[in-house]
């Protein structure tokens, strides 16, 4: 169990250093106009400029690493706004509400695969 | 301890090279240089012929000292001077009724300046609290008449401390605090640091908020308030006066301006990682301003309490000042990048340009790692913001493969925009680029002579 946690964990942890050599910059300047594709992803794109951008502006690094190279799964994406990691702080449900949380997650994937 | 990337780790020799092509905006725009060779430009303000006015601070973080200057820009891109000033920085300049209206001032205390058009100065407001790490902002005229102005703050989070002596004004100002708009009641939360102002290295001082370095409060302490006072807008009639309170509880209200629905908007740049009450991610944030409305400072950030979070790494969350606060701070319009620095903004009111009713914001972008370390640069570029929505998507912003100013990319893009502004037809939004400012740890370096006009308009427009 633990071999296989520990192989699971390095093939995901170089998963991520290929992924992540991506570009990382979305803004329309660069990559053109590019709206939401629904109303789920709209919501999203509001609640992250609201709670995330100011450390990811754009979803690019700043004081935050950046995060639109990062293919972080849906729900490691919600354990870490939850939880927080190192400097980062954690967002409650009071803060954060579940439904804002999901539209944030959608928004950071279409971002992500955008353009 | 991490490193810090910030956008002003470059290095650079003049001249300053432009290149419009290294300066991406949205498809159907296109950028072009007005004028370069300004040193330290901050503010853009139009005549009643359209012609344009370019403020010169004459100071910068730095400790560069020069001369204010209001010039004026001539086709060509050569400058005329038609004002200049000994109480530097200035810090912005709008045009109303045949006068232009200039903010700024630091050693010789805050003001707001008339100044017609053949160069005489009236002071309409002088003795601000700008003796500190932050001076007299804006302004804006409004339509009936009134010159608004942003008041910055004395220190970055309401407690004197051996940051301020490092700025270099403590030791000149040893009376200079943060002075309420109304009385506050404080906690009575100290902070002991060492005394830079006594020659022995041993010596230790206390000092609590809003009094001077050194000054230890108690709880229930009442500091009296009064106008004028740190981190305001207020307001002066055109023929001077006493000025008037708008609103309060703002760090350093940097930019102001209208929207077309008549609302007042202010880009207030937020709290920094120094000092003896460091504060850790709070990005810069536009507000609609409420006359009479206390937005939050010292104890809150967009309406959420310092104290819940907000610590720098390693260090505690910053104690609340105020055991009494004066109302409860409204949500701002949109949020901004920590560090970004959203100085001078201005509203699209024209169907030719587009975008109608949103904000372009410049941000001068980070002074790292002094106001707090960064992962890569945050700012030096134009912002558009939807501010029904709080969304922002970049407008105007150097090529590459990150971003950054143009001295850290290697490139001829922007360096430090300042103020953002539409000529009077509204068809032109004109980017004051301050000009290259370099930061390695403690040593800031601007250098003169690299201040840059840009103009952006619609690509189809342009003859």
């Amino acid at each position: 169990m633990k071999t296989s946690s520990l192989a699971f964990g390095l093939v995901f942890a170089a998963f991520l250093a290929v992924s992540a050599c991506g570009t990382i910059r979305r803004g329309e300047p660069i990559i053109g106009a590019h709206a939401p594709p629904n109303e789920g992803v709209a919501r999203g794109l509001v609640a992250f400029d609201r709670f995330c951008s100011q450390c990811h502006p754009g979803g690019e690094a700043g004081l935050g690493p950046a995060l639109n190279n990062k293919p972080a799964p849906a729900f490691l994406i919600k354990f870490q706004v939850r939880h927080g990691l190192g400097a980062m702080p954690s967002f409650s449900r009071e803060v954060i509400s579940p439904e804002e949380l999901q539209d944030i997650t959608r928004y950071l994937v279409w971002l992500r695969h955008t353009p | 301890m991490r490193s810090s990337d910030g956008g002003g780790k470059a290095t650079f020799e003049p001249p300053r090279e432009v290149n419009p092509a290294d300066v991406a905006v949205p498809e159907g725009y296109r950028i072009e240089v007005v004028a370069t060779g300004l040193t330290f430009p901050t503010g853009i303000a139009f005549d009643d012929e359209g012609r344009a006015y370019v403020t010169e601070a004459g100071y910068s973080y730095g400790e560069y000292h020069g001369t204010p200057r209001l010039l004026r820009l001539e086709p060509g891109g050569g400058t005329t001077v038609v004002a200049t000033g000994t109480n530097p920085p200035w810090n912005g300049v709008a045009y109303a009724d045949g006068s232009f209206f200039i903010a700024g001032g630091h050693d010789g205390g805050g003001q707001v300046l008339r100044i017609s058009r053949d160069g005489q100065v009236t002071v309409l407001v002088d003795g601000l609290p700008s003796y500190g790490d932050h001076h007299t902002n804006g302004p804006v005229v409004s339509a009936d008449g009134w010159v608004y102005f942003g008041q910055g703050t004395t220190t970055n989070s309401g407690v004197v401390g051996t940051d301020n002596f490092d700025f270099g004004w403590l030791d000149d100002h040893r009376d200079a605090r943060d002075i309420p708009c109304e009385a506050v009641t404080l906690t009575g939360r100290n902070f002991t640091t060492p005394n830079p102002l006594t020659p022995d290295r041993r010596d230790e001082a206390t000092t609590g908020a809003y009094v001077p370095f050194g000054t230890p409060t108690q709880a229930g302490q009442v500091i009296p308030g009064g106008v004028p006072c740190s981190g305001a807008v207020m307001r002066v009639r055109p023929s001077g006066g006493e000025p008037e309170l708008v609103a309060w509880g703002l760090r350093n209200p940097f930019g102001l301006a209208w929207s077309l629905d008549g609302n007042l908007y202010v880009a207030e740049n937020q709290l920094d990682v120094r000092g003896s009450r460091p504060v850790f991610g709070t990005g810069d944030l536009l507000w609609r301003i409420e006359p009479g409305t206390w937005y939050g400072w010292p104890d809150y950030w967009a309406g959420v309490r310092l104290s819940d979070k907000f610590e720098a790494p390693g260090e505690h969350a910053p104690p609340a000042l105020l055991q009494t606060e004066p109302g409860t701070p409204p949500h701002p319009a949109a949020s901004l990048g920590v560090h970004s620095s959203a100085n001078g903004l201005d509203f699209s009111r024209s169907s030719t340009f587009g975008y109608q009713g949103e904000a372009f914001i410049a941000e001068f972008g980070d002074m790292a790692p002094g106001a707090g370390k960064v992962l890569a640069p945050v700012g030096f570029k134009v912002v558009r913001v939807d501010p029904e929505t709080g969304v922002v998507e970049d407008f105007a912003v150097n090529r590459g493969k990150l971003n950054g100013p143009a001295s850290w990319q290697g490139s001829d893009g922007l360096e430090r925009p300042i103020a953002a502004r539409f000529d009077p037809s509204g068809t032109a939004l004109y980017v004051v680029d301050f000009g290259v400012m370099t930061i390695h740890g403690d040593a800031i370096r601007p250098v003169p002579g690299t201040g840059v006009i840009w103009r952006i308009r619609r690509a189809e427009g342009i003859q």
